[in-house]
């Protein structure tokens, strides 16, 4: 920690959260600077709603302690309310009321007067593109609008610490980067700091300057995305075979240049020493020792590498649904 | 102060725009009183019955007690909505004051109450309905109609803060139906015998249905009046504090 740790928005010692006999945050110490877009990245169940719960005065703490914009959230909990905004996980939108309503409500909940709140709910509804929908039910709603309001509904008292549990679970991929977008933008234009959930690499990765890995209630890896990712060094060359019986075979030509990685029947994953000037080598390798293959791919270490190595799974979804290779050197037969 | 005022206007607007959860509410007392001023009117000529124009005359306060009491379990069940669907934790992650999460929906309640009764008053009328002690007299039953509804939804918010669960209000339907029916509030107590007239006289339904009816039956009633806004203020009373202990037990639980 380079900083005076008072005065960084968030710091949490030694954090703990049991449930009976779960430990759903198991000794957490963060710190995020002013200003940062923290990623809190982890499968499911693995803490995260846990510890924003704990972070916004919704959940208290087991064990240690937690200072959000400088109050502590147990003895200080009015305090650190009025400087946060948050977009709780599972906090439906009143169905019932308009997008508009809602806006001046939830102004009227924060103590802003009602000219004022109107004002500052019109500019929000322009921000999240809602201004179109404002006088219409929330009921009839899609997901992404739901999730842009929500967003907008943390804004309203223009809070210095935003706190967004998985904001983007369930939205389509163009939803989805519009939702990057609006946090970005707000991010670089008010200054907040930003502490956000997620299941997704992808996002952690394209949103957050920082980030901390959580699984089981722990952290296991912290740092910037390109730190993270060049811990795990070398990339991934991955043989996709003709037939599952070469795999032993593929491995043994392949195992001077780079450890085996596990991979899928039908596959043979090496992390490639020295990176994408030996693929030539590797597919040289393969010719020698007679394997038909179909394609080979390399692919840059990804934050899941980074989980892998530190856990050894693989991220729940993002394994089905984000992976696909982001630097893909394909070859087809 | 504002913020108590939202929360009451998003509770009323909840019940509003809720067609399922509050017509029923509104049609299932007109339907007791159409089917009991039809069966029932032969009755008013009872030796021991009192002095009606119409059984209409003597049961419409039962109507509008039974309004109050339906129609404010609405209040339990969207709170319980609330805590199940997470808006109660956007509530409770705000700096809003704890204590507004429970007035807003007991306030609702009563506005909710209050215009309920001037609605059967509006219909009633339509059908001959003469009430003795006049305006100021339905304005009276109105206000007790309004404490009432803040009452039985304080109660109702106190058993969804509790369960968390819209289900379990709304299965205090027939309890509350039960504890209506107990009463002397569709036949007067001097004609009840047994067991009946001892469970009725118990009950402070009775009192309260008793003292708005003589609003209706013979006339603006101070004493009469006081006994059912006792009895309401009593149930509100009552009420709150259980709501309010359940608001703190569910905040600590947790926190
Ligand atoms: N109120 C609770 N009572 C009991 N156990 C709980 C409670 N809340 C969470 N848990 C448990 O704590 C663990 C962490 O849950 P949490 O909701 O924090 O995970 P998460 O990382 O947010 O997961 P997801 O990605 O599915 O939202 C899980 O094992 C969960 O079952
Ligand atoms: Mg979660």
């Amino acid at each position: 920690m380079e900083r005076e740790p008072s005065d960084n928005p968030i710091v949490t010692e030694g954090l703990v959260r049991r449930f009976g006999a779960i430990e759903a945050v198991a000794g957490v110490d963060l710190s995020v600077g002013r200003g940062e877009i923290f990623g809190f990245l982890g499968p499911n169940g693995a803490g995260k709603s846990t510890m924003v719960r704990m972070l916004t005065t919704l959940l208290r703490p087991s064990a240690g302690r937690a200072l959000v914009g400088g109050h502590d959230v147990v003895r200080d909990a009015d305090a650190v309310r009025r400087s946060i905004g948050v977009a709780l996980q599972d906090a439906a939108i009143d169905p019932l009321m308009t997008g508009r309503e809602l806006l001046s409500l939830q102004a009227v909940l924060h103590g802003i007067d009602k000219t004022e709140g109107r004002r500052r709910g019109d500019e929000l509804l322009e921000t999240v593109g809602l201004t179109g929908a404002a006088g219409r039910r929330v009921g009839t709603y899609s997901g992404g609008m739901k999730r842009r309001l929500d967003l907008a509904l943390a804004l309203v008292h223009k809070p210095n610490i935003l706190f967004l549990d998985e904001p983007t679970t369930g939205l389509d991929p163009n939803s989805r980067i519009a939702l990057w977008d609006e946090v970005r933008v707000l991010n670089t234009h008010s200054g907040a700091t930003v502490f956000l959930t997620t299941q997704y690499m992808e996002e952690a990765d394209q949103l957050a300057g920082r980030i901390a890995i959580i699984d089981d209630g722990r952290i296991v890896a912290e740092g910037t995305p390109a730190e993270l990712k060049s811990r795990v060094g070398d990339p991934t060359l991955r043989v996709v075979l003709q037939s599952d019986q070469d795999a032993v075979s593929a491995e043994a030509a392949l195992l001077r240049l780079g450890e085996p990685v596990a991979d899928s029947p039908g596959h043979v994953s090496i992390r490639l020493a020295g990176g994408a000037s030996r693929v030539a080598a590797a597919a040289r390798a393969l010719e020698d020792a007679g394997i038909q293959i179909e394609g080979l791919e390399l692919r840059s270490p990804t934050l899941d590498d980074v989980f892998h190595i530190a856990t050894g799974r693989r991220l729940e979804g993002t394994a089905a649904e984000d992976a696909e290779p982001e630097e893909a050197e394909s070859s087809a037969p | 102060m504002r913020q108590y005022a939202a929360l009451s206007r998003r509770a009323v607007v909840n019940l509003l725009r809720q067609p399922t959860s509050v017509v029923p509410s509104l049609l299932f007392p007109l339907l007791f009183l159409a089917l009991t001023s039809s069966a029932f009117d032969r009755s008013t000529a009872l030796p021991g019955f009192p002095q009606v124009e119409s059984f209409l005359q003597f049961v419409v306060a039962t109507t509008i007690v039974q309004g109050a009491l339906f129609g404010s379990i609405a209040a339990g069940s969207d709170m319980a909505t609330d805590i199940e669907d997470g808006f109660f934790d956007r509530l409770v992650a705000s700096p809003v004051a704890r204590t507004s999460i429970l007035v807003g929906r007991v306030m609702g309640s009563m506005v909710f109450g209050f215009m309920q009764a001037w609605l059967f008053f509006g219909i009633t009328s339509l059908f001959g309905l003469n009430v003795r002690s006049g305006i100021i007299g339905m304005a009276a039953i109105s206000l007790v109609s309004a404490l009432l509804a803040g009452g039985i939804g304080a109660v109702s918010v106190a058993f969804a803060l509790r369960t968390g669960s819209a289900e379990a209000v709304r299965g205090a339907f027939p309890l509350l139906f039960s504890f209506l029916f107990l009463s002397s509030a569709f036949f007067p107590r001097d004609l009840m015998n047994g067991w009946f007239k001892s469970v009725a006289s118990l009950n402070p339904l009775s009192y309260m249905i008793e003292g708005l009816r003589s609003q209706v039956i013979t006339g603006l009633d101070a004493g009469g009046l006081a006994a059912a806004a006792g009895v309401a203020f009593g149930i509100l009373v009552v009420g709150t504090s259980a709501a309010g202990l359940a608001l703190s037990r569910r905040l600590t639980a947790n926190f």
